[in-house]
């Protein structure tokens, strides 16, 4: 029902509304993060360092979960960087959304946003969405999900070849056409699981707004109960990411 | 829905410029602070640790020095209680040789005093009865002088009896 602002620019069809979505993502995150780490103390933390060294601490103990203690500190930051990039991102389409209507042909630097054939097609109007999560876009998504992916086989490749090599071919060699699908489905999941959940998330936002004044409540709760799935979802991406990684990497003797 | 594989560029882009920033400015310093806090709560459990092994040590060590001085302040006494004992004895000893010295010289002197009690009324004994005799020798004329006398002698032996 929402149109996402799409300029092509030197050939490049750039969407506005994620690439918005992901500078401010990355602009929260980095300006939440310096603000904890403003004033570090080691004997009088800040409440917003406290808050800090616990997602630390969090984050930690589920990377801690999946792979040896040792190994554990290289890939904190990582999951740091995960967790809290996504986690802001679930719930940057939440309280509000920017939309514009346009009844006639809408061009954005010389590039047809909204063409008149898609405004005579819908009823003599379009809505362009600019607001919106960057993990509700699939191709966003893709994005975290292929450096997770180059991440995987860099390091399984860099640390551990020899067992990472071989275990294409586990448990017989016949598999090895299975396990390149799994590596494939890993960050195919990944993204769309992500996806899936915080579009729906939005697209239900959109319906209710429909409703009107009695949909408050519902939108309320609903709301509510997004933050709680964008939890989840950021938990997910960041302990999956580190189960892989761990595989990849952690070779354990029999 | 529209698929622009440019989002998916500039995701990347960005995770990666964010990485990098997060790790660089917020996230390496907290790690570190974190790190310090831990290494700080270790050496701060290892100095309790040890000072309450020193502390344990040092009672250990006062309890044996109490110990030994409550034995040697023992010993003290005892040796203080024998050599009195000793010397007490000692003094007993001593006033009762005292004791016996004096008796004997009392005694030796009385024997040497009777002695020459003895000695000096046997010399007037003898003296006298030289006397007497001489006197006898002197009035052996006559009878009667004789018996005059004794009568004398009667009568001085009567009046100094």
């Amino acid at each position: 029902m929402h149109v996402f602002p799409v300029v092509q620019v030197g050939g490049f069809n750039l969407d506005l509304s994620s690439i918005l979505a992901i500078v401010v993502s990355g602009l929260i995150c980095f300006v939440l993060a310096k603000l904890a780490t403003r004033n570090l103390s080691i004997r009088n933390p800040s409440k917003l360092q406290n808050f800090m060294e616990w997602v630390v601490d969090f984050v930690h103990n589920t990377i801690a979960s999946t792979m040896p203690l040792s190994k554990v500190k290289h890939f904190l930051g990582l999951g740091m960087t995960l967790i809290l990039f996504i986690f802001v991102s679930n719930l940057l389409g939440l309280p509000f959304g920017i939309v514009t209507e346009h009844h006639e042909e809408f061009k954005l630097f010389g590039s047809t946003v909204v063409s008149q054939e898609y405004i005579d097609e819908h009823g003599g109007h379009a809505h362009v969405a600019w607001w919106k999560s960057p993990t509700a876009d699939i191709m966003v998504n893709l994005g975290l999900a292929v450096v997770v992916f180059f991440l995987i086989h860099f390091l399984g490749l860099k640390m551990n070849r020899k067992h990472y090599l071989a275990h294409y071919f586990k448990p017989f060699p016949v598999f090895f056409p299975l396990n390149l699908i799994e590596q494939v489905a890993r960050p195919v999941t990944l993204a769309v699981r992500l996806y899936a959940n915080i579009y729906a998330g939005e697209l239900l936002i959109a319906t209710i707004l429909l409703l009107g004044i009695p949909g408050i409540p519902l939108l309320a709760v609903w709301q509510g109960f997004s933050i709680f799935v964008g939890a989840v979802q950021a938990f997910l991406f960041t302990i999956l990411t580190m189960v892989y990684i761990s595989q990849a990497i952690v070779h354990e003797d029999h | 829905m529209s698929f622009h594989w440019e989002s998916t560029v500039i995701a990347i882009i960005a995770f990666v410029l964010l990485y990098w920033l997060l790790n660089k400015y917020a996230f390496g310093p907290l790690f570190g602070v974190m790190e310090k806090r831990r290494q700080l709560v270790n050496e701060e459990i290892e100095a309790a640790e040890s000072s309450r092994r020193e502390a344990e040590q040092q009672l250990a060590e006062q309890k044996r020095a109490l110990e030994e001085a409550r034995k040697e302040a023992q010993e003290i006494i005892e040796s203080a209680r024998r050599t009195s004992q000793k010397q007490a004895d000692e003094i007993i000893q001593a006033a009762r040789e005292e004791a016996n010295r004096l008796k004997n010289e009392a005694i030796r002197e009385i024997q040497n005093e009777k002695n020459n009690a003895i000695a000096a009324l046997r010399r007037q004994v003898s003296g006298l009865s030289v006397q007497i005799a001489s006197k006898i020798l002197e009035k052996q004329v006559d009878e009667k002088a004789h018996e005059q006398l004794v009568d004398q002698y009667l009568r001085e032996v009567g009046k100094t009896s």
